[in-house]
């Protein structure tokens, strides 16, 4: 063919894009666009056949070949091409051979380098003709088939008429082709920066029905459906409504259907922001409207929904989308990006057939069975016969749709469809997807029937009958059999019984694991009472706050306690051996309802206070009748008893072997330290059942345990990761049976369990299962809908195993407890715990709903990122926590204290309910006692000459800003008669005034004077910046070191500043400094110059980048002291201002802040201001107008000063700072915790997770532990985890919570000073911000409540709060030698 | 503006099989003279034309319904 390859023209984007997905699927269909046409009446043949030769004639997209160059592709027109289409008689065949006759054809794949069609004409019989028609779309699209047609319709027309055939050949495809490439190119860029800006707010494409693609296939299948004319005719008559028409009736009921399909979307993936991809017909003129070929190209439509979306709110918004669409949708501008940002497409088609010169034509759109694989789902509104009847079609892929959604899909959508034109204004989740038969399906599984009712405590009774001598309990080698059991039981509930304790009473059983344990819960049932069960591990006050909220008449215990401890009598039963073993072993009469509560227990709840679940009789005997069979095996259960009593996972243990004749082995806790009773448990290897938690079984992971007789193992509480299933089915051998066990303390133990299949459980998390007898489980969404299977929703759970609620909390109750709406009169538990049904039919656990996080917009499930970050090689466990964030109090709530003026919002303040700080109330304390530090001007002149030698040639140097406080110490030293060297460090942006300032000073006081200035000065400022977020302590502490270097220099002794009074208190006069009875001055003094040492150990950028040697020297701080001249004098700030103006001339700067002479000083505010809430001046001010040299107002003027941030983001850009992102300084923190055998890379972490995971996904930071916190339940503790800060964590070790009693203390300490939640035994003092303000706060509190010495340095020595209580043990250790 | 108008769209997006000129009150969406996506390249001819920016939300029937309300709002900018 190289005559066509004269013409040759390049391919257009849209072209190019179905080119490429054909190569890439080259033996699939997926392109064939086929349509049939269906004529009744008298058809001649020959005509048509005539007709479709004219045709090919006419229309280049007939005669469009297709070759590659260098696999560049390129297409070319033939200037002829003879085609002889195809006539079939199949007037003698079957009914249905033209159907499956289409279908098979329908899979041929035209061949890429010939015409690319097929077309066929069969005859039915001498009144039904059918045309088959395949064109690929690479050369033609819906208005294509359209204008086909009519030409064809034209020709035969006039062939049968016999006219002379005036037909105009259609305008040539390759117009357009040029056009493409010749675009307008202004319009252009603002349309291709609009698709980029929406391709960016897309994070992943949504999931449909939870089901996660697992092959690549473009088999798809189509169901086709009318909507009915009924409802057809419903949409458009809404379509009509002012509020909500469009330019035209088919841009309305596009947008109609485009809300429609986001809703349907957003319900059945959960995903909010959601895009479809929906083809723009393309034609932008005239002639382009009569041209064949393939101009669509597909666009995204974006929406984001949530749920208090109506129908209407949706369509308005999609409204306003589709404008957009329609308005950038310009041609060539749909690429492989814009492509790859949706898995849904909406066609809507607004293209008809007519009649074929007289005849009849029913035309049919035939779907080949393929389609872009990348189209999951695909939803085409055509109605080409014009009938009036919608017609819908759903393209979806059989990799994702199985045949069971394939059929729900339909109704699901129709749904929607209905309650939208029911009522447009209604919630978008209050129409219900699942019809009444699915929901039928559904309710079916649950057994309703009553079951019947053997009380625990009596099925105990049977079995200690039948198995007297058998042993029923072990603890430490001793045995009890049933028949002691059972009598001791009986004997402590006569005791009770003594003691007046009846049927209904509450009894709190406060216990460490011994068989005193078990006897008292028995003899509580026995005589009717409910037991509340609280672990020894509670603190006094928890307990008595149990004891109190669960109204208990009595406490059985045998722990050492005191009748001051708790409000109720105690009975301690190691004292009572004798007297109970004196009461009579006969059994009580049992009498025990349904309903009565045989147990309490404590949750901690999310709100912190713990409340009391009430579990009925009836509810604990269907638990453990259900599972004594379903755990069963050949030998008789050997439990052990080895975790914590108040957490109803024990249950299990506590009752299924003493019910079912086996033993029970009891493992007590460790008075100290961590309960370890399951490694116990594992040595000791005589149970053949246990129960626990992920966490506790982490600890068996590296254990050899392939003696281990355990056979079954439950597994609950937690999130049961598959990788840790699979671990420990192989560490323990096949005989393992493994059961997921997942239960609410509210739902009673377990109420949905799953067997652990290695070989199906493939996802991350092993699925809880199935629900147990007698127990229903609902997956709902918020409108309380039944979500499709496979959907997220929230688990609710009814059935026999509910609690009655919680004890004295009414409104918790009903808050939880709602009325079942499936089930007349019943009750449902709403778990808060995210769950969606598998295709088996398995519940799987996602995640709960109030640790659902939403980062960025995105929602973000843990479980998803944990569940990756364990497929890690070298990672054993981890967990996924949002950093807490610091309480930000919003600006217009910030109160400032009614003294001092100080914000609220300033870290720990604590305002009383006057409004008063708790700095000025704390203050008020120990202000008499700080005058004691204070001295007289005499004493200073007295200091600053006695180090004057003959051949000194200056007294001190004065630190000069050109402020009025430094203005007037100068003035005021010289008027003292002393020889004085002035000083001013000129940092770059002293302002001319000021500057002015202290030139005029100098001159009229006569004294000598120097500019201090250093080339680093920038860079310190942006040092200052990132570790203050002020620029003044750089230029502080370039002062004090320029200044200090100075002096040494000139062999200057004293150096004076003019800090005011306000600022000793804010930076070295802490409270801890005057809790002594006596005021030492010189002590403090002591200890400020020590902190001054440490000031200049600090690794900042001062020390990096000036001469800091000398300070290495103690001698230095002997040669050069430094003295605050405000210590020596009290002085108003009138007669300040009064003076300074009669005797130095010294004018207020009007070019700088009023709180400053600097300029960059507003930078510092700035930056402070923006990153911490509140100005750096806010907490020295406040201390000013605690020392009476200012007024509330005055300060409150100050901090609130208007900043010029024009001027601010001009310096920033000229020191070279540049600002943190918005994002990273008020966004969450995402923070991944493992432990493994080594420390992983955060980067390698990072790449592997971004293999399964969107960007949002990846934690900021990762963090290597020895070992999770758990709670006392053996459960990750979550909230541990949460309240570490960033510096913590970017430290290079792991995080381990402080052991024994003097690492408690240092670490409540150090996080009460340095304002951090959470202490780790590792933590560096340094690296957490401590610095020697801090230093000195830390060893005045740790001194005064061990009532020791301990020098300042040594927290900078031993920076750990490890290393810092060793070296306080050594300390106490010698002082008691 | 009115001519410029209506030039572009005779020219360069009208449906319209005929020659037939459009008026300034002629329904250019009911009348079948446009479809949405003519009416967005109007739009977008106006844009460049006459420097102003049409918002999403100002596309509606009540600003664009013919040439008359077209000036209208474009002198309302």
């Amino acid at each position: 063919m190289t005559q066509s390859r004269k013409n040759a023209l390049p391919l257009t984007q849209s072209q190019s894009l179905m080119w490429t997905g054909q190569k890439l699927n080259p033996e699939s269909p997926l392109y064939n666009v086929i349509h049939t046409f269906d004529f009744t009446g008298a058809f001649h043949v020959s005509n048509f056949q005539r007709a479709f030769q004219e045709l090919i004639d006419r229309v280049d997209v007939f005669r469009t070949v297709f070759f590659e160059e260098e696999d560049v592709p390129y297409q070319s027109v033939l200037d002829v091409y003879a085609y002889e289409m195809d006539f079939l008689d199949f007037s003698s065949k079957s009914k249905d051979f033209l159907n499956h006759f289409i279908k098979e054809r329908s899979q041929e794949v035209l061949d890429l380098h010939k015409p690319l069609f097929d077309a066929i004409l069969i005859k039915m019989s001498e009144q039904r003709h059918v045309w088959y028609l395949n064109i690929h779309h690479v050369i033609t699209d819906a208005t294509s088939s359209t204008i086909i047609y009519d030409v064809i319709a034209d020709l035969y027309k006039q062939i049968t008429q016999g006219e002379a055939l005036n037909v105009e050949n259609a305008p040539a495809f390759s117009s357009y082709v040029q056009f493409e490439k010749t675009q307008n190119t202004a319009n252009v860029s603002d349309a291709k920066s609009y698709w980029e800006e929406k391709i960016g707010a897309l994070s992943t494409v949504p999931i449909f029905y939870g089901k996660q693609r697992k092959q690549y296939t473009s088999v798809s299948k189509r169901i086709s459906f009318k909507l009915g004319v009924k409802l057809s005719k419903q949409l458009k008559e809404l379509a009509k409504d002012p509020s909500i028409r469009g330019f035209t009736e088919h841009l309305t009921l596009f947008n109609i259907f485009s809300s429609l399909l986001f809703v349907f979307i957003y319900r059945i993936s959960g995903q909010q922001t959601i895009a479809i991809g929906a083809p723009s017909h393309n034609r932008p003129t005239k002639r382009f409207k009569e041209t064949a070929g393939l101009f669509i190209e597909i666009f995204p439509l974006l929406a984001s929904l949530s749920e208090d979306d109506t129908f209407n709110s949706v369509l308005q918004r999609a409204k306003i989308e589709s404008n957009g669409f329609l308005k950038n949708a310009q041609a060539g501008l749909a690429d492989a990006a814009t492509s790859r940002s949706f898995n849904v497409i909406l066609n809507y088609i607004n293209a008809r057939f007519s009649d074929l010169e007289g005849l009849e034509m029913k035309s049919k759109w035939i779907h080949p069975g393929h389609c872009d694989p990348a189209h999951q789902l695909r939803c085409h509104i055509d109605d080409f016969d014009a009938s009036g009847d919608i017609e819908i079609h759903f393209d979806l892929n059989q990799d994702v749709f199985d045949d069971e959604l394939t059929k729900k899909v339909p109704n699901h959508f129709l749904a929607l469809v209905s309650a939208f034109v029911a009522d447009i204004n209604q919630n978008i989740h209050q129409p219900t997807l699942i019809g009444l038969e699915e929901k039928t399906e559904f309710l079916s599984q649950f057994q309703n029937n009553v079951p019947t009712f053997i009380p625990i405590i009596r099925k105990f009774k049977d079995t200690a009958q039948l198995k007297k001598e058998a042993t029923a309990l072990v603890f430490q080698g001793k045995e009890l059999s049933y028949e002691q059991l059972d009598q001791k039981s009986n004997q402590l509930a006569h005791y009770l019984r003594k003691k007046g304790i009846a049927k209904g009473d509450r009894v709190a059983l406060y216990f460490q694991r011994t068989p005193e344990y078990i006897i008292s819960v028995l003899a509580v049932l026995k005589i009717g009472g409910t037991f509340i069960p609280i672990p020894s591990d509670q603190t006094i006050k928890r307990l008595s706050f149990i004891v109190n909220d669960s109204n208990s008449a009595v406490l059985i215990t045998n722990m050492d306690i005191s009748n001051k401890d708790v409000d109720v009598p105690i009975i301690p039963l190691s004292d009572l051996i004798a007297v109970i073993s004196k009461e009579k072993v006969e059994e009580l009469p049992i009498s025990v309802n349904t309903m009565d509560p045989a147990y309490m227990i404590y949750t901690s709840g999310s709100t912190g206070t713990p409340k009391g679940v009430l579990i009925p009789h009836a509810a604990i005997a269907n638990y453990l009748n259900w599972a004594e069979n379903a755990y069963a095996h050949q030998d008789p259960y050997i439990f052990p008893l080895c975790t914590s009593i108040g957490f109803d996972l024990t249950i299990t243990a506590t009752f299924l072997p003493l019910l079912t004749g086996g033993q029970l082995v009891v493992y007590k806790e460790s008075a100290q330290g961590p309960d370890i009773a399951i490694m116990e448990v594992l040595e000791e290897n005589v149970v053949n059942s246990i129960k626990l938690t992920p966490s506790h079984l982490h600890l068996l992971a590296g254990k050899d345990v392939s003696h281990s007789n355990i056979k079954t193992m439950i597994v609950g509480g937690e999130d049961f990761k598959t990788s840790l299933a699979n671990k420990i089915q192989t560490i323990f051998g096949a005989d393992l049976r493994i059961f997921n066990e997942y239960g609410p303390t509210e739902a009673t133990v377990g109420c949905i369990v799953s067997k652990f299949d290695a070989r199906s459980h493939l996802n991350a998390s092993v699925p809880i299962g199935k629900p147990i007898a007698h127990m229903h489980a609902y997956v709902l969404d918020s409108h309380k809908n039944l979500v499709p299977k496979g959907v997220a929703g929230v688990l609710y759970l009814g059935g026999i195993g509910l609690a009655s609620g919680y004890a004295n909390a009414s409104e918790s109750t009903s808050k939880k407890f709602l009325a079942d709406p499936f089930i007349e009169g019943a009750r449902m538990y709403e778990t808060g715990d995210l769950v969606r049904i598998n295709k088996p039919g398995e519940f799987e656990f996602l995640g709960r709903v109030d640790e659902q996080v939403k980062l960025r917009g995105y929602r973000i499930e843990l479980e998803d990122i944990e569940a990756n970050l364990i497929s890690h090689a070298t990672v054993e466990n981890c967990s996924v926590v949002v950093l807490e964030k610091e309480k930000v109090i919003p600006e217009n709530e910030v109160i400032n204290c009614m003294e001092c003026g100080l914000p609220s919002n300033y870290p720990e303040t604590d305002f009383n309910e006057q409004g008063v700080c708790h700095i000025c109330t704390a203050f008020r304390g120990y202000k008499e006692k700080a005058q004691q530090y204070f001295k007289t001007k005499k004493d200073l002149v007295e200091i600053l000459s006695k180090k004057r030698t003959e051949n000194s040639s200056y007294d001190c140097l004065s630190l000069l800003s050109g402020g009025k406080d430094s203005t007037y110490v100068l003035a005021q030293l010289i008027g003292m008669g002393l020889k004085v060297l002035a000083f001013t460090l000129d940092n770059g942006y002293i302002s001319d005034q000021a500057k002015a300032n202290v030139d005029r000073i100098v001159s009229k006081l006569r004294v000598d004077h120097i500019y201090g200035t250093t080339e680093y000065m920038n860079k310190i400022f942006v040092d200052s910046l990132h570790r203050h977020q002020n620029v003044c302590n750089g230029c502080f502490k370039t002062i004090y070191t320029l200044s200090t270097q100075i002096a040494l220099e000139k062999q200057i002794p004293f150096v004076v500043t003019g800090l005011s009074r306000g600022q000793f208190f804010e930076t070295r006069l802490t409270e801890e400094l005057f809790w002594d009875e006596k005021v030492d001055a010189a002590q403090i003094d002591r200890t400020i110059l020590e902190a001054r040492k440490l000031y200049h150990q600090e690794e900042d950028a001062v020390k990096s980048l000036l001469d800091v040697s000398m300070f290495e020297k103690e001698d230095t701080f002997e040669k050069v002291q430094f003295v605050d001249f405000y210590r020596y004098s009290d002085v108003s700030l009138e007669e300040m201002l009064r003076y300074l103006e009669e005797k130095v001339g010294w004018v207020r700067p009007t070019d700088t802040g009023r709180s400053t002479n600097c300029l960059i000083n507003q930078l510092g505010i700035y930056v402070h201001k923006k990153q911490k809430g509140y100005s750096n001046y806010s907490f020295p001010y406040s201390w000013d107008v605690r020392m009476g040299h200012k007024t509330r107002t005055e300060t409150l003027d100050e901090i609130n000063e208007v900043i010029d941030e024009g001027e601010v983001k001009r310096i920033m850009s000229e020191i070279g700072y540049s600002e943190p992102a918005e994002e990273a300084l008020h966004s969450e923190l995402l923070v991944g915790y493992y432990t493994g055998s080594q420390k992983v890379s955060s980067k390698e972490l990072s790449a592997h997770l971004k293999k399964e995971l969107p960007e949002y996904m990846i934690p900021q930071l990762f963090k290597h532990l020895e070992e999770l916190p758990l709670t006392s339940n053996g459960k990750i503790d979550k909230s541990v985890l949460r309240k570490l800060n960033a510096a913590q964590l970017e430290m290079d070790t792991p995080y381990i919570a402080p052991r024994g009693e003097i690492e408690e203390l240092l670490a409540a300490i150090w996080s009460e000073v340095l304002k951090i939640k959470q202490v780790g035994v590792h933590d560096n003092f340094i690296s957490l911000g401590g610095h020697s303000l801090a230093a000195i706060q830390t060893t005045a509190r740790i001194n005064e409540e061990l009532e020791i010495e301990l020098p300042l340095n040594k927290v900078f020595e031993f920076p750990t709060v490890e290393q810092y209580s060793a070296y306080i043990e050594n300390t106490l250790i010698e002082l008691l030698q | 503006m009115e001519e410029k108008i209506v030039a572009f769209v005779n020219d360069q997006i009208s449906s319209n099989q005929t020659d037939e000129k459009i008026e300034a009150q002629d329904d250019l969406l009911g009348g079948g003279i446009l479809d949405s996506l003519g009416m967005m390249r109007l739009i977008s001819f106006i844009e460049t034309e006459f420097g102003i920016k049409v918002p999403p939300e100002d596309m509606t029937i009540e600003n664009f319904i013919n040439i008359e309300t077209i000036t209208g709002y474009i002198s309302s900018k």
